[in-house]
């Protein structure tokens, strides 16, 4: 009996372990994996809609490529192994294009590329650069790729306080402890500016997006070897780059380029 | 009851789809507990096998990953080697799977409920004539429901929680909702705070449910 037990446990292992799926059909319906709960990317609505950035570029990118679209909300662990196994085409759910996934996806272009800003008190009229930065604290949440970019690019001017969380960076900023923060552009915008204890504060300095420090940004998840399908997703966001629907939809959730360069 | 900012409503789906869940796994798990029982009891050497093998692999492996395995790792497997398209319900996937993985756990519910019944009164039975229908009939399931049900609430409470695994599958269960809800509306505490309530609140119920079945199963026996 233990011998069998292992034979069947060997095969069900086995199952996990296959993981690539082959070519797409070329069927007009794309089929969106989406999480539905990563605000204002992605998110359910009261009535029971998805709404946010993500799905209005997927919404735009289906009308340039002339295709019908139906979004499959997906609990995030779901989300790679539904494309593998062929429950939707693509993941549009803000997912970080990583060497990681790159293993077991393939990824079109980046349709944005949230930068890195500092936010400061209203009216300091702090000027973001070596010399002008010179003696201020700077709060930056621990072992973050924030961290690693304010210290190898202001570390020498600044004093850096690292933080276990961004909102424990923030209320020092509130509290007059540090005189900048530094983090992701849209969780300080969502998190921190839109609220009432940052209404006082503001993006100040330009956005940062270098990719020794920001990586590849976020782009479109398809199975490996959907190459069709990914050139024409490439195509797709070249062309509502280049015909200001892009644009529209990003003044809609920021007020300020998520793009990059 | 609750509104949280106009999500109340889908926890209120969630809620419906968690029990929906439950209540078919748990048919599925009674069934296959009771043939996973006989398996385990019978004479049969290849039925007594494919029994152990069943409790021995389904209760060795953890809930999730047998339902990734059923809902993503399958389809994945067949599609590769037959290069056809095949799309489970995911509801289906999630009462199979769910049912199939805690009938392991009433499999041994019954059997230790089947031995609990005393010797002597199946060796009555089929003295007095019964054949082996009439036997169980009369003698073994009247009397092994109220050795099992206590056991089976058990199950059927670890289970109601189990079915929060089936967000995975795109079911959108109480837990998958209360997290959608929660992160829409930046309000964790009350979206999570309510469903462990409403979790709390399907446990009363059930334990007042599973305490009038055990009346019932125990009538005509009286309490030491």
């Amino acid at each position: 009996m233990k011998k069998w037990g292992v034979v069947v446990l060997v095969a069900i292992l086995a199952v996990c372990w296959v993981g690539n799926a082959s070519a797409a059909d070329a069927k007009k319906k794309l089929r969106i994996g989406t999480e539905g709960a990563y605000p204002p990317f992605n998110l359910v609505d009261k009535s029971g809609q998805v709404q946010g950035f993500d799905i209005d570029i997927a919404k735009a990118l289906c009308k340039e490529m002339g295709m019908e679209y139906e979004f499959k909300v997906q609990d995030w662990d779901g989300l790679i192994p539904g494309l593998l196994a062929k429950k939707f085409d693509v993941i549009i759910a803000s997912m970080s294009i990583t060497d990681e996934r790159k293993q077991k996806v393939d990824f079109s272009n980046k349709y944005y590329q949230t930068p890195a800003r500092f936010v400061a008190k209203k009216g300091t009229g702090i000027t973001v650069s070596k010399e002008g930065l010179k003696g201020k604290k700077v709060g930056v949440q621990r072992a973050t790729i924030h961290e690693n970019f304010v210290r190898d690019m202001f570390g020498d001017a600044v004093t850096i306080k690292a933080y276990a969380t961004q909102d424990e960076a923030n209320m020092d900023l509130v509290s007059g402890r540090v005189d900048l923060v530094i983090a992701d552009a849209t969780v300080l915008l969502g998190g921190f500016i839109n609220t009432d204890a940052g209404k006082r504060f503001e993006f100040v300095g330009p956005s940062y997006v270098d990719k020794k420090w920001f990586g590849d940004g976020v782009g479109i998840a398809v199975r490996k070897g959907d190459n069709d399908l990914r050139q024409k997703l490439n195509k797709a966001i070249d062309a509502i780059r280049a015909n200001g629907v892009y644009q529209k939809i990003n003044a809609k959730y920021f007020d300020f380029d998520i793009y990059g360069k | 009851m609750f509104d949280i900012k106009g999500y109340g409503w889908l926890l209120w789906k969630g809620v419906q789809l968690t029990v929906l869940v439950g209540v078919f796994s748990m048919a599925i798990a009674i069934l296959l507990g009771f043939v996973g029982a006989w398996g385990k009891l019978s004479g049969s050497r290849i039925a007594r096998t494919a029994a152990g093998a069943y409790t021995t692999i389904i209760r060795g492996v953890p809930e999730l990953v047998m339902i990734l395995l059923v809902y993503y790792g399958v389809p994945t497997l067949i599609q590769d080697i037959f290069d056809v398209n095949i799309d489970f319900n995911p509801f289906a996937a999630g009462i199979a799977t769910i049912g199939f993985i805690y009938g392991a756990f009433s499999t041994e519910v019954f059997r230790g409920s089947y031995l609990a019944v005393s010797k002597g009164q199946i060796e009555a039975a089929k003295a007095s004539g019964m054949n082996r229908i009439l036997l169980f009939r009369r003698i073994l399931l009247p009397q092994m429901w109220r050795f099992a049900l206590p056991g089976l609430g058990n199950v059927w409470m670890v289970l109601i929680k189990a079915t929060a695994l089936v967000s995975v599958i795109q079911l959108p269960e109480l837990m998958r909702n209360a997290d959608i809800a929660s992160r829409s509306t930046r309000l964790p505490f009350t979206c999570y705070f309510a469903a462990s309530l409403i979790y709390l609140l399907l446990t009363v119920v059930s334990m007042s449910i599973q305490q009038r079945a055990e009346a019932w199963a125990n009538r005509g026996i009286r309490r030491a």
